[in-house]
């Protein structure tokens, strides 16, 4: 299906910039709608049939990535005191079709009632802008539901998860020794695991085939399109309603206003470089929580000169990663935890911490391999994953027995929003079309360490209960210094001063722009986005449409 | 760039990836001398396109005693040379200068201590030593990095002979799976789901 075909002096309903996780369901709801929608997309249209087991090319040679090799640099500094230096894997994110859903792991964790009203709950933090949502839980509830039908997640209702208006379509993934370990060590300690609910299908579904437990999942694109990324679930949809165009290998440049202050057209380059800008009726960005506020920032005027809608101040600022604690564990027979997808139990005891802990934190820790990608070259290159030797007679032992023997039991964890942590414009680095590079300035809030050293210290008691003859722990004790979760940078609220987006996700100041992605987020999620990043995207949409209905954009 | 402590897999990542931005500019000139000097050079009867007979068969002894050979292949036979010959010459300029000072800096090393001065030529013991000492260095750790990537890339790559490095972990390349996996989850299914 080859889509429709537009002339960009010819105005489009609308223009979606990216074509991920949230930029595939808005086009392809807006186009089932009946508008005339164009999507610009960075990277290829990429399909199973081009996905291989190739380690190098996946995680050294950023195939899907990308990087400075191909003119998209990116810079990182802890604080506003330094100055940020030229970095890889600072804000890490597929280009493609279907962008990050094509290579992520599928944890698909719904938010809790808590996540959206913790602040008024639990009580502000000092020195942050931790705050309410302006919805509530029951507001997304439908579009989860959506997800889990429309896009296709696996799972079981558990006892403590919240409420939910409609089973999942598929049962749980078949458990995995790494997790069977996780239960073990859990059912002794009085703790649950539970299966984790993914987004990957584990029996046919919407005309799409169950996994096959190759063990390709994280990094890697799907081989079989069981994996429920929007290249396979959204994009073929779209494309069918002959009122949809796909330009991929188009980056966006600006986005261009007129005289009233409202979005005109979208500035992008193309495939060979040349500069063009398809006019549209209004703009819909989900270029994700790192690029969609560099592209505001780079869209500055005479009119908006601290870039566009960012009256508030707010845009590239808390910018939160989500935290984590690895801990790795050697058994006396074969785990082979490289089979299969990455995680299919999840132990949720310690959503919320205690408050008397003295700090604010809250996650959930699932089975894994050590190496997260659970591939061959990743193992051996982190090899031994115990203190052992690194190279030699004995190294080589240790290569034998720690790719199948071992298990990890990760945490993932919040982050609190920080003016400090944001995505700003690089002033001396610049990409490959002469824009301002990206740049990332991050450090880890002390109350996220102090969660992430307490959820490594959970999962050693947890490795140690599961019977590990060796373990390794660790968390970023010096703060982390890049993520593939780009989290809140052009907040959601109902107060212009201090968020982006309204609970519609239009703009508070220009009224025929829409944002949707990880920078909607208030709060970080407990360390698995994607899900909520897809139900907001579903709900965007739907008002969207439903403003056009109106002529109220 | 600050090594992440406790992370190290993090830091051997980012030995290959944090070019300078100046890197791909000043590539061409090095790679056309290169592939200029290489056509004439091989390892172990396989061509080589950027390096040197002589450095690869260096690189190959510094190889073959971080995977050393046993009763299964060591690096040098896994072709990992063949590997780090194909991934430096995709504009790795960087890390090819790096190799080559670390390996005249260890060149010297050997020839300030032994009546020879090449490492390859020392004894297995001593090549060991001699690496121990080097072992915290930038050059160590690429190259350690390089053999170990190679020995389990694909191996259209030229490492991974024959599958030598998935045989050595146990990896097998398949595309379908069928649970169980291991002994953890086949005894829990045994034991219905406890």
């Amino acid at each position: 299906m080859a889509g429709a075909t537009f002339q960009t002096r010819e105005e489009v309903d609308f223009v979606v910039v990216g074509s991920g996780a949230a930029g595939g369901i808005i086009a392809r709801e807006l186009a089932e709608a009946g508008h005339s929608v164009v999507q610009l997309e960075q990277g290829p249209h990429l399909q199973a049939a081009d996905f291989r087991h190739d380690e190098w090319g996946t995680f050294f040679n950023n195939d899907l990535t990308w990087n400075h090799r191909r003119g998209r640099p990116q810079t990182f500094r802890k604080t506003a005191g330094e100055t940020a230096t030229p970095r890889d894997r600072v804000c890490n994110y597929a280009h493609n079709v279907g962008g990050s859903s094509l290579h992520f792991s599928g944890n698909f964790w719904r938010l809790r009632p808590i996540d959206f009203m913790e602040a008024s709950v639990r009580g502000t933090i000092p020195g942050t802008n931790f705050a309410d949502w302006p919805i509530r839980y029951e507001n997304l509830e439908p579009y989860y539901t959506r997800v889990d039908w429309e896009v296709g997640v696996s799972g079981l209702q558990g006892p403590w998860d919240p409420p939910r208006s409609r089973d999942y379509p598929c049962p749980p993934m078949a458990v995995k020794g790494s997790d069977v370990l996780l239960e073990r060590g859990a059912r002794a300690l009085g703790y649950t695991a539970y299966p984790a609910p993914v987004a990957i299908l584990s029996r046919p579904h919407n005309g799409r085939p169950p996994c096959v437990h190759c063990g390709f999942c994280l990094g890697f694109g799907c081989e079989v399109n069981a994996k429920s990324s929007t290249m396979i679930t959204m994009i073929p949809a779209a494309l069918a309603t002959g009122n949809y165009e796909l330009r991929t290998h188009c980056t966006v440049s600006r986005v261009e206003t007129d005289e009233n202050g409202r979005a005109s057209e979208v500035s992008y380059f193309d495939a060979g470089d040349n500069e063009q800008s398809q006019r549209a009726r209004a703009v819909v960005i989900c270029a994700n929580g790192a690029e969609t506020p560099r592209l505001l920032l780079l869209s500055d005027s005479a009119r908006f000169p601290d870039g566009l809608a960012n009256s508030s101040g707010f845009v590239g600022r808390n910018l939160m990663f989500n935290g984590y604690s690895e801990v790795s564990g050697l058994f006396p027979e074969p785990v082979n935890a490289h089979k299969g997808i990455p995680a299919t139990r999840v132990v949720h005891d310690w959503y919320e911490l205690d408050p008397n802990l003295g700090f604010y934190g809250g996650g959930g820790i699932d089975g894994r391999h050590p190496v997260r990608s659970g591939t061959p070259m990743e193992s051996a290159i982190a090899t031994s994953m115990f203190d052992g030797p690194t190279w030699g007679s004995e190294f080589k032992a240790r290569l034998r027995q720690e790719f199948t023997h071992s298990a990890a039991f990760d945490g993932h964890t919040t982050s609190l929003p920080l003016d400090s942590n944001n995505i700003t414009l690089d002033p001396e680095l610049r990409d490959r079309w002469g824009r301002p590079a990206l740049r990332c300035t991050y450090m880890d809030h002390p109350d996220d360490l102090a969660t992430m050293r307490y959820f490594m210290d959970r999962s050693v008691e947890l490795m140690e209960a599961a019977g590990a003859v060796e373990i390794h722990a660790s968390y970023p004790e010096t703060g982390q210094e890049g993520s593939s979760h780009m989290l809140g940078t052009c907040r959601m609220g109902d107060d212009p001063a201090t968020s982006v987006i309204d609970r519609y996700h239009r703009t508070h100041d220009v009224p025929n722009l829409f944002l949707c992605d990880g920078s909607s987020m208030v709060t970080s999620s407990r360390g698995q986005p994607t899900m909520t990043i897809m139900a907001l995207a579903f709900r965007a949409a739907e008002h969207i449409n439903e403003f056009a209905r109106r002529n109220e954009i | 760039m600050e090594p992440h402590p406790l992370s190290r897999r993090d830091l051997l990542k980012n030995t290959l990836s944090a070019l300078p931005r100046s890197a791909i500019a000043l590539s061409l000139p090095a790679i056309l001398a290169a592939c200029s000097r290489a056509a004439r050079n091989e390892l172990d009867g396989a061509a080589l396109q950027l390096l040197g007979g002589e450095e690869a068969e260096e690189f190959a002894a510094i190889a073959d005693r971080i995977i050393p050979p046993d009763d299964t292949p060591g690096a040098r036979e896994a072709g990992v040379v063949h590997f780090m010959d194909t991934v430096l010459a995709d504009q790795r300029e960087r890390e090819l200068e790096l190799l080559r000072e670390g390996l005249g800096q260890l060149q010297q090393l050997v020839a300030g201590r032994f009546p020879v001065d090449r490492f390859s030529l020392l004894e297995s013991g001593q090549q060991d030593e001699l690496l121990r000492e080097i072992e915290d260095s930038e050059f160590f750790a690429t190259i350690r990095f390089l053999t170990v990537a190679g020995m389990f890339a694909l191996p259209e790559y030229g490492g991974n002979r024959d599958l030598a490095g998935w045989d050595l972990l146990g990896f097998e390349n398949r595309s379908v799976w069928q649970p169980p996996f291991g002994y953890y989850d086949e005894d829990y299914m045994n034991q219905g789901g406890r």
